[in-house]
């Protein structure tokens, strides 16, 4: 499952008017904000763990030691949503069986 | 992105709304597993990284291990609540 979702560019198109212009538009914009939703959630929840794990006392600014851990955190932490994903979707594939 | 009308949308014919709807649930249940994988992955990645420092941008053999098998045991715990709940009525 891709992270971001698939995401169409947007059409600049004027008012839409057929039926299959109206439909395409439709599923356009509720894919985009799934896809905002899903993001929003993942910088949040990394911001909450990565602060809890790379910022123990804050300082008047972010040292360099904070900044190196906030970067590695980050993409541990995306490498373990994959993992994650991965696993969950096998795991309902094997619960249906 | 230019706005949809009401009127255009009060217009859309049956079977483009029927199509529509198919397409709001499947997106749904979509959007619900990758919400499932947010707090799983929140869950184990505290569970599988508590006192231990960031080092890595990658994660270890034993690391990803860790994080299936926080997924596993708590899908296992789940059903086995789920079941002695529903044995009890």
């Amino acid at each position: 499952m891709a992270l971001f979702g698939s995401s169409s560019a947007a059409s600049s198109a004027a008012v839409p008017t057929s039926a299959e212009q109206i439909k395409k538009q439709l599923k356009e914009q509720i894919s985009l904000e799934l896809a905002v939703a899903n993001a929003t959630e993942l910088v949040n929840k990394i911001t909450q763990n990565c602060f809890d794990k790379c910022i123990q006392e804050p300082q008047d600014q972010i040292t360099s030691q904070q900044s190196t851990c906030t970067s590695q955190c980050l993409e541990k932490y995306m490498r373990s949503w994959n993992v994650i994903s991965k696993a969950y979707i096998a795991r309902i594939q094997q619960e249906k069986q | 992105m230019s706005q949809i009308t009401q009127t255009a949308l009060q217009n859309l014919d049956e079977s483009s709304r029927k199509d529509i709807l198919q397409f709001i649930e499947s997106e749904n249940s979509k959007s619900k597993v990758q919400m499932s994988i947010h707090n799983f992955t929140d869950m184990c990645f505290k569970k599988c990284n508590d006192n231990v420092p960031i080092t890595s941008n990658m994660l270890a053999p034993h690391e990803e291990k860790c994080l299936t098998n926080c997924l596993n045991r708590f899908l296992d715990t789940n059903i086995k609540v789920v079941s002695a709940l529903q044995a009890q009525k």
